[in-house]
Formats: C-alpha cells, structure tokens, sequence
C-alpha cells in the first residue's frame, strides 16, 4: 500500500511538474497532449490550405516571417518553426495555432500603419504558442463538462470565425482561433509588447493600432470575429498596453517603425482587402481601405474603378455622381481598362441614356471580347438598339 | 428500451414535416405553383421550401421568395427595385463568397436567363463544404414586386448533380407565380395540392 502511494506521489509530482507553465526552453515534444495538439493544428492548416482562404503573395509571406523572426531568440525559433500566413478576411482578427503557424486577416493587416504595429500583432500571437496557452486551455477544460457548450457560445459569438472554426472542427486548438482566457490574452498582451521593444520597435505604435481598431469596430459597431476577443476587452487590453508604456517602457518614440518599407510591402494586401470590405457591404471600409491605398499608388486605375464601385454599389442619394466621376478617372488614367467602361455603362443604361450606355458597353466589349459577363452586356446592348 | 423511445420522440417532431409527394404544388405563402417530381420530399417552411428525391445531403431543389429588405447573413448588401439581374446575381455571388464556411468557391457561369417571363439570371458554381464534398448548385433568381425569388439545385458534384439535372429543369420550367397567374389565368396547372 505504501508502494502505491509513492508511486502515485510521484505521478502526481510528475503531473505537476509538465513545463506546460513555462515559456518554452526546452524541446518538449514527448508530451501526449501537445503532440496531440500539434497533430490537430497541422490537420487543421492542411483544411486550411486547401479551402482557397489563403491569401497567396510569396514576396509578402517573405516579408511576415522576416518580421516574425526578429521578434523571438534563436533557440525559440529551433523548438517553434514559426509560419506566418494570411486569409483571404475582411475581418480584423489573427490567431496562432499550437505548432507556431499563425494566420493573420487581410483585414487587421490592411488596417495597419507601420512594422511595429505588425510586430506588436506577431508578438501577441508568437506568446500564445511559446508559452503553451492551447496547452493550457485544453489542460483546463479537459474535465470539464462545460467546454463544449463554451467554445459553441463563443463561435456563436464570433460567427464568422465561428464557421472557419466550425469547419476546422477540432478541439483543442479551438481557443486558438476564437480567443483564450482573459489571464492568458493578458500574458501575451505583455510579453509581445515586451519581445517587440526588445527588438527595438516602438511599443507605443501597439497602443496606437488597438486603439484604431477599436474605434472602428465602435464606429462600425459591430459584434464581428476580432483579435480582441470580444468587444467588453477592448478597454482591457487597450488598458494593458498603456500600464506596459507607463510602467516599463518610459523611453520616447525613438524605436523602430518602418512604415515605408512595410506599405511597400503590404499596398497590394489593402486594395484586395478592399474589395473583400465591398463584397462583404461594408461600404465605409471599402472606401477607406481604396483611400488608404490611394495614398500609396495615386495613379493607379484599379483603385479608382473600386471606389467606383463603392458608391454604384452602395446607390445613396448623389452616389451615381461621385461614381461617374471614379469612373472617368479610372479611365483616364487607362483607357483600356476595361471594366469601368462597362460600370459607367450600366449607369448610362439605368439612367436610360441609351447612345451614351451604348458606346460604354461597346468600348467594354471591344477592349475584353471574351469577358465573363458578356452575355449580360450583349443584352444591354441590344436593348439599347431597340 | 426507455432510452430509445426517449430518441425516437426526439426524432419524430425533426422528421415530421417532410412530406413524400409529386405532381402540382401550390404554395400559397410562397406564392408561386410548382410541379414536384414524383416520389422526392417536400418540407414547405415559412421561408422556403424544400424538395429532394435523394435526401438534402445529396441533392435538393430549393425555391424561396425572400422580402427584398430582408438582410443577409454574410453581406451587409441589400437588393433595391431597380436593380438589374445582373446586379442581384452580383448580390448573391458576394454573399456566397462572404461566407467563410463556402470553401474553393468557383463561379462556371453567370448569365441573363428567364424564369417563367422573369428577366433573372442564372449562376452555376462549385464549392467545397466543410467536410471537403464538392458541391454543384445551378441558382435562377429574379426580382418581381417586393420579393426576390429563387429556385436553386444543388448536388454533390460526382453522380448526384448529372442525375437530377433533368429533374430540376422540369421543376423550374414549371414554376409560375401565383400573381402572374391571376393575370393570366389560363396557365394553372392541374391537380394541385394547396398548402397551409
């Protein structure tokens, strides 16, 4: 009996002593439910990069994982292959899953300024998977009968990443997608901001996007998937990030920012995420991420044909105008462009002028005879001639 | 034992609904005329209804008509009267790719086309549900009055969408409009089952 209860002593002290509450130092890929954990991550990002989510640019991906590496010292790096991808979501949200892959949205990414903020994003994320926060959230949940009632509440609260989560269906990385518990969110606030200063980015341009991203959502107010969490933390890690500024970091803006090389980088992420915000109807971040975008290419068509779009599309009063008017620009700046002449063309035909829709839908035609949608503009056209 | 009929009750009500059918439907609410193809189910619902010959999993014909103010679930779009059908497909397309649970979207088609003397369109695509089952959907849509109205088929892409293909085009060359009928009365099927 003795025996039997040493040996459950010492299965207890083992227990007790898993590095689960460790920042990682040391290869620990024996232990079954990270193994595990890391089985499921990669299962879920295999889903993951075949659903046609993923948002493909190799000079980007290049860039994230540059930036990714800065932030964490090489003997993390050799136990946490790092892997930085991004999908195809207007939604402002990231997440990391166990094994160190970490998806970030076209949306959060489009709404950034500069490499710090990048790096305060990366920074939070990078804490979750080395200081095991799946680990321990599956640790904590795992007798718990509750859990799954839980984590469906909380996809039901965050639907869009719901359905990503929903369709990735697993478990344990579950809150890797939808967001840890408040004391963990708070560890990775700290320490990311921590990683990011020491890397010599300016912790101040952290606070500067969280407090961006929280106007936009109150602005918006909308209840959408968010790197947050949810929307009663906002204050929270907003608060965070401030004591960290006061009580640790009182030096002035002398750190890094890149924000030349990174919009560089990043302006392509902005028009495309655009016309994901145009898609979703979400007209007012369509039209800020094409302004944003403008700023960067002045002379760029696409762009003008997008805001275009936006304002065809979004048919308030005097929007036909402002559209016209996109329209033209684009065109101007390049004539063969198609696609505007067909959108001014569907005005001129809404508005029944006829010859003026009739030479926009020709000047279309003619530029792209084999379009996807001629078929449509084929119709208008003999509708014109009528 | 008690076990089993406490299941069996729970099923009894989800199954209930599901009507096995054939010929003229008219569903009032709806307010259209449909003609199902003998021996599918039928579940007629306040928002749509229902019919399938292999079980919704593998294939089904759907047909709504949904209020034009009605908000989406993905895209904060909104149809308006004067949109034209391409512009309505172009609604329906980003509300299809705005949803993140709709994987390896693919658009085949996307046309003008007809329903029952209804300027529409008619989009034809491909997509991948979350347990990674190629799907096919062939969807007409047209806006008349203050509904938008859709009749789509969809199939599990290998076998099941060739199989009933011809199926759903008897289904949709017979779909009338209740108030088109009354214009033109001459057009009404026989033989139909009225609903509610």
């Amino acid at each position: 009996m003795r025996y039997i209860l040493l040996i459950l002593m010492l299965c207890f002290a083992a227990a007790c002593s898993t590095p689960a509450n460790l920042p990682l130092a040391t290869d620990n890929s024996g232990i079954d439910d990270e193994k595990r954990l890391w089985q499921r991550s990669e299962d879920e990002q295999k889903v993951l990069t075949q659903s046609g989510l993923i948002y493909r640019d190799d000079q980007l991906d290049d860039y994230l994982n540059q930036v990714a590496r800065k932030l964490q010292p090489p003997e993390i790096l050799e136990h946490i292959p790092f892997r930085i991808m991004v999908i195809k979501s207007p939604y402002l949200n990231a997440f990391a899953f166990p094994n160190g892959v970490i998806y970030i949205h076209t949306g959060i990414l489009a709404r950034m300024d500069n490499e710090a903020q990048l790096a305060a994003l990366l920074g939070h994320e990078m804490t979750h998977c080395t200081h095991r926060h799946a680990l321990k959230t599956l640790t904590h949940f795992k007798s718990k009968s509750d859990f799954l009632a839980g984590v469906r509440g909380s996809l039901i609260q965050f639907s869009g990443i719901g359905k990503v989560v929903n369709q990735l269906g697993s478990l344990g990385s579950k809150a890797a997608v939808s967001g840890y518990r408040r004391d963990l969110e708070t560890e990775a606030d700290l320490v990311g901001l921590q990683l990011m200063a020491k890397a010599g980015y300016d912790p101040n341009e952290a606070l500067r996007l969280f407090e961006y991203l929280k106007r936009e959502l109150e602005e918006a107010n909308t209840q959408e998937p968010f790197f947050f969490g949810c929307h009663p933390r906002l204050q929270e890690r907003v608060e965070n990030c401030k004591n960290f500024l006061k009580t640790r970091y009182q030096k002035e803006e002398t750190g890094i920012k890149n924000k030349g090389v990174f919009l560089t980088k990043l302006h392509k992420v902005i028009l495309d995420n655009a016309w994901l915000d145009l898609k979703a109807g979400r007209f007012h971040s369509a039209q800020r991420g094409a302004e944003k975008y403008l700023k960067i290419e002045p002379n760029d068509a696409g762009v003008y044909y997008l805001l275009g779009e936006v304002f065809r599309q979004r048919a308030k009063a005097d929007d036909t105008h402002k559209a016209k008017a996109y329209y033209k620009k684009a065109i101007s700046l390049d004539p063969f462009y198609p696609d505007p002449h067909k959108a001014i063309g569907l005005i001129y035909y809404k508005d029944g002028e006829k010859t003026l829709a009739k030479k926009s839908f020709g000047q279309c035609l003619s530029l792209s005879p084999h379009r996807a949608d001629k078929a449509y503009i084929v119709g208008y056209l003999k509708k014109c001639n009528q | 034992m008690k076990k089993f009929f406490l299941i069996f009750l729970l099923f009894l009500p989800a199954c209930a609904p599901w009507i096995k059918t054939g010929g003229s439907y008219e569903s009032l609410p709806h307010n259209f005329y449909v003609n199902i193809p003998q021996g599918w189910m039928m579940l007629d619902t306040d928002r749509y209804l229902l019919i399938s010959g292999d079980g919704p999993f593998l294939q089904y014909v759907l047909i709504q008509d949904r209020p034009i103010e009605m908000p989406f679930r993905n895209t904060k779009k909104k149809f308006n009267r004067l949109m034209l059908p391409q512009e309505a497909a172009d609604v329906i397309i980003d509300e299809i790719t705005s949803d993140q649970s709709v994987l390896n979207f693919e658009i085949i088609e996307n046309v003008p086309a007809r329903v029952n003397g209804h300027d529409g369109f008619r989009v034809v695509f491909t997509y991948k549900n979350r347990d990674g089952l190629k799907l096919k959907t062939i969807y007409h849509g047209f806006l008349a009055g203050e509904s938008f109205y859709n009749i789509r088929y969809t199939a599990v892409n290998r076998y099941y969408f060739e199989k009933d293909i011809e199926a759903f085009r008897k289904v949709l060359e017979s779909f009338r409009l209740i108030e088109d009928e009354k214009n033109c009365p001459g057009i009404r099927v026989s033989q139909t089952m009225k609903a509610n």
